[in-house]
């Protein structure tokens, strides 16, 4: 892992890499997943960390990392819908509708695949979203699609398994189209207010991205055997 | 030789995408067939170096792939904000940012397919009416707007056909990625615009969007109504209400090469 991320940080900063290095670099990481693999000490340890549930490593612990934002998003459009706000559009029920939809058919395939490697359905703390006011809910569907993609993008990044990645990928496509809706809610016109300057998404990291929503569940998380780079 | 001239031998060649060394072989075939039609833009030193690379590897081919569709992008983009009373303000703005940022991708590909002295695609001649198919793309923003969503979705599936290929070089992978979620948001806006000039559509793609567009832009759209994921019928998944609308919109679909070079050759002046 560590000579795939030095490779990487030299793709990044140096722009004199050689086709060498560039051929090379895809054996170094099919490395890197082997040394990853041996790296692991514990999934799905429900005692880790002062009775936080960790979830796990590898490409197990990134899938529930996936599954958490999808339960959390599922749950968040379910209420949105069950409660609309004042002044709610038909327009912008219809979004409403059709993303939880979404959000619950990632949210079971997960489920599914995951079988017993997956983290049990945890309870929400929307406590900090007031689902009376169309600008808390607005701000928060943002919020949450923009991290969830950020988060997607580098669970893709990581992801050992190639056909973990095929799925994984195609949702994250449309996570990214939910935040843009969410953005152009807001301002029309900040789609893609976040891109950077080679036209991609930021992303966010494994472990930044546990931080972000553990706020959101009840029940404490842990990510300790998360991978990292 | 460009991309159309190509195209058939590709077909000649297919053997479908469940053959995985049938379809190694074909990009292996389109890849040294790219290569061999390249025309680098640098001087003849630096032409010589890259005539001798080696180009049939996966990685550049998925460069090249990405490429293709930005290329094609940026060429649609340039015209379609070259117009004054095309797109007026304040929607050009959106459609210049979405140019910015194609550019950018460009940029950040071609940069490495030089600093790995892989040869660059050659440029292509672009016909957004379609060889007169499509007689208004430029004169009328509704057709502008379809054959912009179009583009897109057909861009967001073939970045998702890149960073399969890309499966085994994560900084490429990510790059394909988190390009691809940029080009979805391009995407969802553009449908977005549509959908406030009154089309009735969603900023995702439903499984049924081929039965509603027509002519050379549903090609961007075949085999796009995949219901399983990881062998899950999506549909009603678990018991949940989730329709076929719900199950194809939850997921876009990589595209096979050889659809995304149909749909590709039909903006493209062939050379006779």
């Amino acid at each position: 892992m560590k000579e795939a991320l030095k490779q990487d940080n030299e793709m990044n900063s140096n722009g004199s890499l050689s086709r060498r290095k560039f051929l090379n670099y895809a054996g170094a990481i099919a490395g890197a997943g082997v040394l990853i693999a041996s790296c692991k000490k514990k999934t799905d340890d429900p005692a880790a960390e002062d009775g936080a549930l960790d979830i796990g490593s590898n490409d197990t612990g990134l899938l529930n990392l996936a599954y958490l934002f999808k339960q959390m998003k599922a749950a968040f459009y379910t209420k949105v819908v069950k409660t609309p706000y004042p002044g709610m559009t038909d327009t912008e029920m219809g979004f409403y509708v059709a993303m939880r939809n979404h959000e619950i058919a990632h949210r079971e395939l997960f489920k599914n695949y995951l079988g017993t490697a997956g983290v049990p359905s945890l309870e929400n703390d929307f406590s900090s979203i007031d689902f009376g006011s169309k600008s808390s809910v607005m701000a928060k569907a943002q919020f949450f699609e923009e991290t969830s993609t950020s988060a997607m993008c580098d669970i893709c990044r990581l992801a050992i398994n190639a056909d973990n990645l095929n799925v994984l990928a195609k949702m994250t496509m449309v996570d990214a189209r939910h935040s843009a809706i969410a953005n152009d809610f807001i301002y029309l016109g900040s789609f893609s207010y976040k891109a950077d300057d080679n036209g991609m998404q930021v992303a966010l990291d494994p472990q930044n991205a546990l931080e972000v929503i553990r706020t959101f569940f009840k029940r404490k998380l842990a990510g300790t055997y998360l991978p990292k780079y | 030789m460009k991309l159309t001239d190509i195209i058939n031998e590709i077909e000649n060649n297919h053997t479908g995408t469940t053959n995985t060394s049938g379809r190694r072989d074909i990009l292996k075939t389109w890849g040294a067939k790219i290569a061999a039609a390249a025309v680098p833009f640098a001087g003849i030193t630096l032409a010589s170096k890259k005539s001798e690379a080696k180009t049939t590897d996966i990685l550049a081919e998925a460069i090249y792939l990405a490429l293709s569709i930005t290329k094609m992008q940026i060429a649609f983009y340039t015209q379609a904000t070259g117009f004054t009373n095309l797109i007026l303000p304040p929607m050009d703005g959106s459609f210049k940012e979405i140019l910015k940022e194609k550019k950018e991708q460009e940029a950040f590909w071609i940069y490495y397919l030089n600093a790995t002295s892989n040869p660059l695609p050659a440029p292509e001649t672009y016909d957004f009416n379609a060889k007169g198919n499509i007689p208004k793309t430029f004169t009328d923003l509704g057709i502008c707007l379809q054959v912009a969503q179009a583009l897109e979705d057909a861009g967001v599936r073939i970045y998702l056909t890149a960073v399969n290929e890309f499966w085994s070089n994560q900084f490429f992978r990510k790059s394909a990625v988190n390009m691809g979620a940029t080009n979805a948001r391009h995407a969802a806006h553009v449908r977005l615009r549509r959908r406030n000039m009154g089309v009735d559509m969603m900023p995702w793609v439903p499984g049924t969007q081929a039965n509603s567009i027509y002519g050379e832009v549903v090609k961007a759209y075949q085999e796009d109504d995949n219901i399983y994921q990881w062998k899950n019928n999506m549909v009603g998944i678990n018991g949940f209400d989730i329709s076929f609308e719900n199950a194809t919109e939850a997921f876009d679909e990589p595209v096979q090469r050889l659809i995304a070079a149909k749909f590709m050759s039909g903006f493209i002046v062939t050379t006779p």
